[in-house]
């Protein structure tokens, strides 16, 4: 059996208007000790499931990048290996070497235009 | 009804002993927890954080090709192929490692590699070096058991022996030596960064945690240098062609711009291959003769002499003196090593023909007249060390450059003979970039420019900034018109060799061959043959100075003979690469 108490709230204190509904809705439905103690323990493992799911999460992104860094410096090493070769195949040397170079002659005269 | 233990209850001493046993573990707990706190937290952070080094990436050296900068020393990475013959011996693919290593990695193997496979007692044992990435992907490919590979960066020189003692090495700690590594081994190492992490059992790093430490490494600098490769290479080449010819030991060359104090090629023979310095037999080589090898200058001094005495104003070029082929100093004579310019002559026959006599006698007009006297020594110190930077540091970016001595005049042995010999090029040590720089302001109106290797620097972007133009570390040290009157008198002592210059140029110089001192005194049968001199369109333009210096042991080699074929072959060459337009 259920007991209603009714007190006296000013509209002031209520915040409502003058002409506007003042019917409260009261729920019929009361939760006991029991199901409170459910209710905190359920809302402390959906909170810790999110946290679990987020800590986790953010440990996937740290796979992730150690990943792309992983690929960032493998590309960094291919670029070096790209500019020794590079510098191997325009170094002096093998320039004195190739066809070109060695198809040049020396010029017999040279003639300067007066400045 | 009110429930109790009965007092003496096995009920009431089991609960004692539980309490008891409660009570231990609370006591155990408050000491792991509280007093030990600090040492477990520790602990667990040395277990689970792992704190790493952020190795700083080496600078790289850039050498010019005419204005642009190219890389003539870069950063390669390499692997070292490690082996656990534990794990080896346990899947028994020795063999097959073995096969695959020949195939793929021949060279770069350590002697008997198949003996280290299968050492006993042992988890580790390097089987090969200096192995490339690409090798290295081969051999991961074929997923071998106890097999590893640790990456080490190495140094790539693309020109080979070019430049090698500016340069010098950097060794297998990573630190660099001789040359520009050595010298701003600092600038070039950059710094290293820290990490400090708690990782996952991969040695993934994870964000958990509130401890992680990011410091970023400082990358080194990347110089570029004052050296043209083209120059340098060309340099090198009429160098051993030199040495070849006088069948020389060795020998070294210094090419400077006289109006900025850049050295645009230093040379020295025999040299070696920075890529391999572990293979050198004699560390001598590492040595850069122009910078670390004081000697006695010799004749290229006169230079100096004539210099302070027009500046002076106590003598010109075409001023006589009386050459009798010896003078008196003291209790010694001097005597010319070219003998029969006897007769009143003037101070420019005695420096085309290199006549020892004029010069002591410059130094006697210095003084009173007739004797090299205090005030006349002084004068010839304040030029030859102040002033020109006889006997002192320059300041040059390169490792080991060695001071010299000139001999004050207010030391015991800084008395008239020595200074006779001073006057001359004996009787005081300097190294060819001293000579080489002191000449340069005495040509180039008198301005004294710190020589330099360094140009610029090219940033992480890979943007070339370019170093300001240097100024002069001295001005005025010497007047113009002496500077006019020495270059016209080297051009015209150059002039005496007919032919040799290209038609059209203002080329000057002077010979110099000097003696060697050998266990105490000078040795008659080894000579140091030098040149110095300088060429451009015209005598208000020199564009460049060069300096050569060749020696063979127990060889009498002559500056004319020896020394100056290299300077007109390195300064006709120039003449056409800096494309100077003939004026004459």
């Amino acid at each position: 059996m259920s007991q209603t108490t009714n007190y006296y709230v000013s509209r002031r204190q209520q915040n409502w208007s003058r002409n506007q509904n003042t019917t409260r809705f009261q729920s019929a439905v009361k939760l006991g000790p029991v199901a409170h103690t459910v209710l905190v323990a359920l809302m402390i493992i959906v909170l810790g499931l999110i946290y679990v799911t987020q800590a986790t999460r953010t440990t996937g992104y740290d796979y992730e990048a150690q990943k792309i860094d992983s690929q960032i410096a493998a590309y960094n090493q291919q670029k070096g290996e790209l500019e020794v070769e590079n510098a191997r195949l325009t170094a002096l040397e093998t320039v004195k070497n190739s066809s070109v170079a060695k198809a040049m002659t020396t010029p017999s005269n040279t003639q300067y235009v007066q400045e | 009804m009110k429930s109790e233990l009965l007092t003496g209850s096995r009920t009431r001493i089991l609960a004692g002993a539980i309490l008891a046993i409660a009570a231990v573990f609370v006591v155990r707990l408050f000491y792991l927890q509280i007093v030990q706190h600090g040492h477990y937290v520790e602990l667990a952070q040395t277990e689970q954080v792992k704190r790493e080094r952020l190795p700083a990436t080496r600078g790289e050296i850039y050498a010019l090709n005419g204005d642009s900068p190219v890389k003539v020393v870069l950063n390669e990475t390499v692997y070292t192929v490690f082996v656990d013959p534990v794990v080896i011996l346990e899947s028994g693919e020795a063999n097959a490692i073995a096969t695959v290593m020949k195939e793929v990695a021949g060279g770069n193997l350590r002697d008997k590699f198949e003996d280290k496979l299968v050492v006993k007692d042992s988890r580790y044992q390097i089987i090969a070096t200096r192995v490339t990435r690409t090798q290295a992907e081969k051999i991961k490919a074929k997923k071998l058991s106890g097999i590893g590979f640790q990456a080490v960066s190495q140094r790539v020189y693309p020109e080979g022996q070019l430049a090698s003692q500016v340069l010098g090495f950097v060794n297998a700690e990573g630190v660099g030596n001789y040359g520009l590594e050595g010298y701003m081994n600092d600038e070039l190492s950059g710094v290293d960064g820290r990490l400090e992490t708690v990782t996952d059992v991969s040695d993934v790093p994870l964000t958990i945690g509130d401890r992680n430490i990011r410091v970023a490494a400082k990358d080194g600098k990347n110089i570029v240098m004052t050296i043209d490769r083209t120059i340098q290479s060309r340099v090198e080449q009429a160098l051993a062609d030199g040495v070849k010819r006088s069948n020389a030991t060795n020998a070294s060359v210094i090419v400077m711009d006289p109006n900025s104090g850049h050295v645009m090629a230093m040379a020295n023979a025999p040299t070696y291959s920075p890529a391999e310095y572990y293979n050198v037999s004699d560390g001598a080589v590492f040595n850069n003769g122009t910078i670390s090898a004081p000697y006695e200058p010799g004749s290229d001094v006169k230079t100096y002499t004539m210099a302070t005495a027009i500046d002076k104003g106590v003598a010109k070029a075409t001023d006589t003196y009386n050459n009798t082929d010896h003078i008196k100093i003291a209790d010694r004579t001097i005597s010319n090593s070219t003998l029969g310019h006897t007769g009143v002559i003037s101070f420019q026959t005695a420096l085309t023909w290199s006549l020892n006599t004029g010069f002591v006698t410059l130094a006697q007009r210095l003084g009173n007249g007739t004797e090299i006297t205090k005030t006349a020594r002084d004068t010839m110190y304040e030029y030859f060390h102040d002033r020109l930077g006889l006997g002192q540091l320059t300041g040059i970016e390169l490792a080991n450059e060695q001071k010299g001595i000139v001999i004050s005049p207010d030391e015991a042995d800084g008395n008239a003979v020595r200074y006779s010999n001073m006057a001359f090029g004996q009787g005081l040590d300097a190294t060819m970039v001293q000579v080489a720089t002191g000449f340069s302001a005495i040509i180039n109106g008198g301005n004294f420019y710190k020589p330099t290797v360094i140009n610029g620097y090219v940033d992480g972007e890979g943007a070339y900034q370019k170093l300001a133009d240097p100024q002069p570390q001295k001005q005025g040290v010497i007047k113009a018109t002496t500077s006019e009157a020495i270059k016209e008198m080297t051009h015209i002592a150059r002039s005496s060799f007919n032919g040799i210059d290209k038609a059209g140029y203002y080329v000057g110089g002077k010979t110099g061959t000097s003696q060697v001192i050998k266990d105490g005194v000078y040795s008659e049968d080894e000579t140091i043959a030098t040149y110095l001199g300088y060429g451009g369109s015209d005598i208000d333009h020199p564009e460049y100075v060069i300096m050569v210096s060749i020696h063979g042991d127990h060889r009498i080699l002559g500056g004319s003979t020896d020394a100056m074929p290299i300077f007109t072959d390195i300064s006709n060459w120039m003449l056409d690469y800096l494309k100077i337009q003939p004026k004459g």
